[in-house]
């Protein structure tokens, strides 16, 4: 204890639809250090963003509830904390920026007075002061003229420059932890770079702990310490970036990044895709979630592996019952992956040649 | 919102200059919002005409006593009794001799004041009820809403009747507050309409991450957002509250003498309509032109407000 400023224990966040639960978030466990900066992956509805608004406990709640496990933050408790203790945390010690900069920022207020605001709540500065303040963390964030471009609006700013005025927003009243929830998806690439060296560099200045949220794996070679790959709600891998791109172990996680053009390395002469889609968070599998689409699968596979360390290598750890580095292992995943193709070719053919007789008899 | 003067702050004046020159449609897109939509305003010629319409109303009213120097409306001429409109009583006189011009201008100062004060006190009232509902939901929302349709079920002029017969002594305050107690039900619909769409916006979730309580989300972020739509239905609740002030006064449940108001007027010379069918066309006309000016610009301010209108 002590050593981390968040650790979430056993995280489960369902979501109650007509048809059951959905088990968005299921069993999920992290932990991250002061100043730490902590990547988390994984494809579209894998649980990253409920993750999130789970430790900012802004889940959309008829439908949306923690069911269990804990939030501990500097050794509080967020998912028992009384609403009143909780907004004293959202802004103050955790900030958080969304995907959209577009639509996240009000257009009825002014740039300057929208990061006044989050002063004025926590630090509860004076009117002068909060904007002195606001002018001074525009300036930080790169937006030049910051004492004239506080009185804009948000319509008066570009996509990339209201991203700026989010972080700014976020970090202003130094919060320890800021979470980012894919902060360059919506923006142009060009754009994306510079945004991300920013919140690199102004984390680094402020000693601020983060959480980047991305499907983007090229933003967190870049600029994380630590990798969570998400999957099906679910942990699958965690190691530090390099090791985990370096050694990969989980099936997913080879997946993903054998989907990924990597200029550094010429392993596959091919992009390779991930066959098939994720489960229905409805009825999940009951073992291993990523088995009706893995190509290591074994009939172990159908109980969920724990997340163990490797071994001699405690930082590093997959969910995975089998070795992905056993070229026995990989030559069968192979074959079967050959298979798989196969038979979608065959599948092809199939409906080619029968459009093609229809046509003959045309 | 004075813009313009700060494009030219980040680069120098030489380097911006040729650039505006060569698309002068880019200048013109450089407006703030409040300049944009009073452009569009402007556009609209019956709205414009309503405005400028109720600004004479306003002056009339409130400056034309003291410049044309009928101030005595409830002083009795005998001798000048039942007059035709002429140059010395512009609106003619009443069987008692009262300077018709003269009251139709006090009468209109009351009108004014009770339709825009109630429109007020509705409005606030409105907005209260209709942003609990629509930002909380769920409980509150059913019951103010629940609260709202049995206040809309009731039939109103029967009710305005019987509570200004028990309740009201005819002062203007107690009428204002007899109005405002009906008027608040479609703001109170709007807002809440407005809230529910609203609160879903990221910019409101956004507003929950820095910790802001709700009362600083629901004014701060929500209602500034849901303006447009508050200020048109403001805008035609005046009209609708001095049609209705009118009506209670027509029938004796509104003002009480000595205050007069248009709608007093009218009932006062309805008997005489034969005689003197001036004494009930001037409030009338009054009323009728006021109300439609209102309306004429609640309509141009719908439009003026809308985003989605395509600029003509």
């Amino acid at each position: 204890m002590g050593e981390y400023l968040l650790e979430v224990q056993d995280l489960k966040t369902y979501f109650t639809v007509k048809a059951g639960k959905v088990r968005a978030v299921d069993g999920v466990s992290f932990a991250i250090k002061p100043g730490e900066k902590l990547g988390v992956v994984g494809e579209s509805g894998c649980g990253k963003s409920v993750t999130a608004l789970s430790i900012m406990r802004l889940l959309p709640q008829p439908p949306g509830e923690i069911a269990g496990g804990s939030v501990l933050f500097e050794e509080q408790d967020l998912v028992d904390l009384p609403e009143s203790a909780m907004r004293k945390i959202r802004g103050g010690k955790i900030g958080m920026i969304f995907q959209d900069p577009m639509t996240c920022l009000n257009p009825t207020m002014t740039v300057g007075k929208q990061i006044a605001e989050a002063l004025r709540i926590h630090l509860k500065l004076s009117k002068d002061e909060a904007q002195k303040r606001a002018i001074s963390l525009l300036d930080q964030v790169g937006i030049p003229a910051a004492a004239e471009r506080i009185n804009s609006y948000p319509h008066q700013f570009s996509g990339g420059m209201r991203q700026r005025v989010m972080i700014a927003i976020a970090l202003a009243c130094n919060p320890k932890l800021l979470i980012a929830d894919e902060p360059t998806t919506a923006l142009d690439v060009t754009v994306q770079a510079q945004i991300l060296e920013l919140i690199n560099g102004v984390c680094s200045e402020f000693g601020t702990a983060v959480i980047i949220i991305t499907h983007d794996l090229g933003v967190v070679a870049g600029m994380t310490d630590r990798v969570v790959v998400m999957y099906a709600g679910k942990v699958v891998e965690m190691a530090p970036t390099n090791e985990l791109f370096a050694n990969p172990r989980h099936p997913y996680t080879l997946g993903l990044l054998d989907s990924v053009p990597r200029l550094d390395e010429q392993r596959h002469s091919e992009l390779r895709t991930i066959e098939g889609a994720p489960p229905d968070l409805l009825k999940p599998p009951p073992g291993c979630p990523f088995m009706p689409r893995c190509t290591f699968a074994r009939s172990i596979c159908r109980t969920m592996p724990p997340l163990d360390s490797l071994v001699g290598n405690a930082a590093h750890r997959k969910a995975c019952w089998v070795d992905v580095t056993d070229p026995q292992e990989q030559a069968y995943a192979e074959k079967r992956r050959q298979n798989r193709i196969e038979k979608v070719f065959a599948r092809m053919n199939a409906q080619s040649g029968s459009t093609q007789s229809a046509l003959e008899e045309k | 919102m004075d813009i313009p003067g700060q494009l030219n702050v980040t680069t120098s004046e030489e380097e911006v200059e040729p650039i505006l020159e060569l698309t002068p449609e880019l200048v013109q897109k450089r407006r703030s919002q409040a300049r944009i939509i009073f452009d569009r305003f402007i556009r609209n010629r019956a709205a414009l005409l309503g405005a400028a319409f109720l600004i004479l109303m306003f002056l009339f009213c409130f400056l034309g006593p003291t410049v044309s120097g009928h101030i005595q409306p409830d002083v009795i001429h005998p001798a000048d009794a039942s007059q035709a409109p002429s140059l010395k009583y512009p609106f003619g006189t009443d069987y008692i001799g009262r300077d018709q011009f003269a009251r139709a201008m006090a009468g209109g100062q009351v009108s004014l004041l009770v339709g825009l004060s109630s429109m007020l006190m509705a409005i606030v009232f409105g907005i209260g009820i209709g942003s609990m509902a629509g930002y909380f939901g769920g409980l509150a929302d059913n019951i103010l809403m629940r609260l709202t349709d049995v206040v809309l079920a009731v039939p109103l002029y029967l009710l305005l009747f019987v509570l200004s017969a028990s309740y009201s002594d005819g002062s203007v305050t107690s009428v204002v507050f007899l109005i405002a107690i009906f008027g608040w039900t479609y703001t109170a619909r709007l807002v809440r309409g407005e809230f529910l769409a609203l609160k879903e916006r990221e910019y409101v979730l956004a507003a929950r991450t820095i910790g802001a309580g709700h009362f600083r989300i629901m004014f701060r972020h929500v209602l500034p957002n849901a303006a447009g739509p508050i200020i048109v239905s403001a805008t035609l609740l005046v009209g609708a509250n001095i049609i209705l002030e009118s009506v209670l006064s027509y029938f004796g449940f509104g003002l009480h003498p000595p205050s007069s108001s248009w709608g007093n007027m009218i009932s006062d010379g309805q008997p005489l309509f034969d005689v003197s069918p001036w004494l009930v066309f001037a409030p009338g006309m009054l009323i009728f032109s006021t109300v439609l000016s209102f309306n004429l610009v609640g309509d141009g301010l719908r439009d003026a407000l809308d985003p989605y209108m395509t600029e003509r």
